[in-house]
């Protein structure tokens, strides 16, 4: 990295402190301070949504997905605009008809306690490890690539977080999510200019979008049914409705993002407005990625883009053996390239020998492949514990080795921004489920507005709030990398939870004769059929979800019919 | 209770189509993407 680089970086996320804690100064309540004194207009919520959901992940892994598998990843995101209309139809009204701070406020006004304090309890659970991960992730590859510590990563991104959001609340997390897209978009932006600039004179858009086709990059749809396959078009639709409906209506990292609102009608626009522009921010980032993959069609690329793992062989009792794969890879690499010059120059020409030169660039593509599998195993077989994807570090690496000064430094700012902007929404709502159903609940249930010392203290325990889950976020990401393979099981867990968390709540908004004996047993029983399918079955995770979620519609159902504590209707319900 | 208008688009079902419309047209060009190039 230059000093450019190091300046715009710098600059960038001083910034983005500077204006969140400008931004949210002035907070007076918990009303202020936790929903942003319910004063934000739309283009803000659909901006704060979408940074909350886009983690800095999902800009480093989202490219490598899309150089190494293509783009069918997209169709996962299929179901959320359903889930949008859904939402500002019938669950904005409600919670805002209620004047809710949490998600889960709203249960007990429902049901009971009991479902309250459960959905709350796998929440803080759930998103305050996750909240550790989506700092530990970005640092990982961060400091893999460019030789940071990781430690200090860790810390600076923690830090520079709890600033700005535990000084001013949802306005800040809020103000600065705008901020932090706009940098992203920026980013993202002039580097896929500068893929295409960089593709070899006389080489088109056309041209590059061809070529990937031909090599099955630009695979987005498949309206196959297969129940194991992760990423068809029906897993998206069914599945993925599913997962956008429990994320964006019962997660209270994302319904504190859209209670911000100044009115219902602001907030259903902002979630809307994501339903509109989040699939085709996808497809654009996914695109990234099969560009990356044309670009190095033309330059020979690592034969693994890890280069902790690469080192390690080559230092080890395999290095000889992988000094001669890389030499084959070399040489299989120079001859895909030279039959995708030679493809397509008879497709320009429209000459007969088209086709066969099309086979002959899937035979090189394929021959590239099946070289890099023998890296792979070659990895592998000098340390078995070695991590043998390195889909997340394809993009980063390609940034770092082929793109101008000044640009590097930008992209990473927009690592950081996207980093930063999923943390804080985290922290923000872990830091309002603590307060609103914790502490306010069990603690001190004096109302906020009965006098500013009140006021005063709630803001306090908030901030506090926000510090603790801050330290707690950081202290797991330091921890993390001790884990292993436990962080995909912390990864997975939402998945394990979501549908379920899902159920209680359609329960709720839709079944009013179901009361909460019933929905609490049927919870759990449903839990029990979700962790079956995920230990005994293998059934793609995106079908969790609906078994989950149906599971507890189906049962707590049953149960009401049977006459188990049938309930009065929701009050104020829509 | 009388609904509130939606910002721009003079209502809500004006909005929630456009956001149906919006899929199914994604979806068709993603199709096309998909047929065009394979």
């Amino acid at each position: 990295m230059t000093l450019l680089d190091w300046g715009v970086l710098g600059a960038s996320l001083v910034g983005i402190v500077l204006y969140g804690v400008w931004k949210g100064r002035g907070n007076r309540d918990l009303g202020g301070y936790l929903l942003a004194g319910r004063t934000t207009h739309w283009p803000t919520i659909t901006m704060s949504i979408m940074a909350t959901q886009a983690s800095a992940i999902t800009f480093l892994s989202t490219p490598g997905q899309g150089f190494a598998d293509g783009m069918r990843f997209v169709q996962f995101y299929f179901g959320l605009p359903l889930a949008m209309i859904l939402l500002a139809a019938t669950a904005v009204p409600i919670y805002y008809r209620l004047k809710v701070f949490t998600a889960y406020e709203y249960l007990e006004r429902r049901f009971d306690g009991r479902a309250r304090t459960l959905a709350a309890t796998l929440f803080l659970i759930q998103r305050g490890l996750a909240a550790g991960l989506t700092i530990y992730a970005p640092s990982l590859i961060l400091s893999v690539l460019l030789g940071w510590n990781i430690h200090v990563t860790n810390l600076v991104t923690g830090a520079l977080v709890v600033i700005y959001t535990a000084s001013g609340g949802s306005k800040a997390v809020n103000y600065t999510q705008f901020l932090q897209m706009l940098i992203i978009f920026f980013g993202f932006g002039i580097a896929l200019i500068y893929i295409f600039n960089s593709l070899p004179g006389g080489i088109t858009l056309g041209d590059a979008a061809v070529v990937a086709g031909k090599l099955g990059k630009l695979n987005a749809v498949d309206f196959s049914f297969d129940l194991k396959n992760r990423y068809n078009f029906w897993s998206g639709i069914i599945g993925g409705f599913f997962v956008a409906l429990s994320y964006f209506g019962t997660d209270q990292s994302q319904v504190g993002r859209y209670l911000t609102g100044r009115s219902i009608a602001e907030s259903r626009t902002g979630l809307l407005a994501n339903g509109i522009l989040k699939v085709p921010m996808q497809f654009g980032i996914l695109f990234l990625g099969a560009m990356v993959f044309v670009f190095y069609l033309f330059t020979t690329p690592p034969v693994f883009f890890n280069p902790v793992e690469v080192n390690r062989v080559r230092s080890g009792a395999h290095a000889q053996e992988f000094r001669q794969v890389e030499e084959r890879y070399e040489a299989a690499a120079e001859a895909r390239r030279a039959r995708t010059q030679e493809y397509l120059e008879a497709r320009r020409r429209g000459d007969p020998s088209t086709a066969a030169a099309e086979k002959a660039l899937r035979e090189a593509d394929a021959g590239t492949s099946a070289v890099r599998s023998e890296a792979i195993a070659v990895i592998k077989k000098n340390d078995p514990e070695a991590q043998t994807s390195d889909t997340n570090y394809i993009f980063l690496s390609f940034v770092l080795g082929h793109l101008p000064a000044g640009i590097i430094g930008l992209v990473l700012a927009a690592i950081f921004a996207a980093s930063m902007s999923s943390t804080s929404a985290e922290l923000n709502s872990l830091s309002s489920t603590t307060s609103v159903d914790y502490y306010k609940r069990f603690v001190d249930r004096t109302p906020d507005d009965a006098n500013p010392a009140t006021a005063r203290r709630d803001v306090l325990v908030s901030k506090g709030a926000t510090v603790f889950w801050g330290l707690f976020a950081v202290g797991f990401a330091e921890y993390a990398s001790k884990l292993g393979s436990l962080i995909e099981a912390v990864n997975i867990l939402g998945s394990l939870v979501y549908g379920t968390i899902l159920g209680i709540f359609l329960v709720a908004f839709y079944l009013k004769r179901v009361g909460g004996t019933a929905v609490f047993v049927a919870a759990l029983v449903s839990e029990a059929a979700v962790v079956a399918c995920f230990l005994f079955t293998e059934i793609s995770f995106l079908w969790y979800n609906v078994v989950g979620c149906l599971g507890v519609i189906a049962i707590s159902s049953l149960l009401a019919s049977w006459g188990v504590d049938k309930k009065t209707p929701a009050p104020a319900a829509a | 209770m009388t609904e509130e208008k939606p910002p721009f688009g003079g209502s809500w079902g004006f909005l929630y189509a456009l956001v149906l419309l919006n899929l199914a047209a994604i979806i068709a060009l993603a199709s096309w993407f998909t047929k065009a190039f394979e």
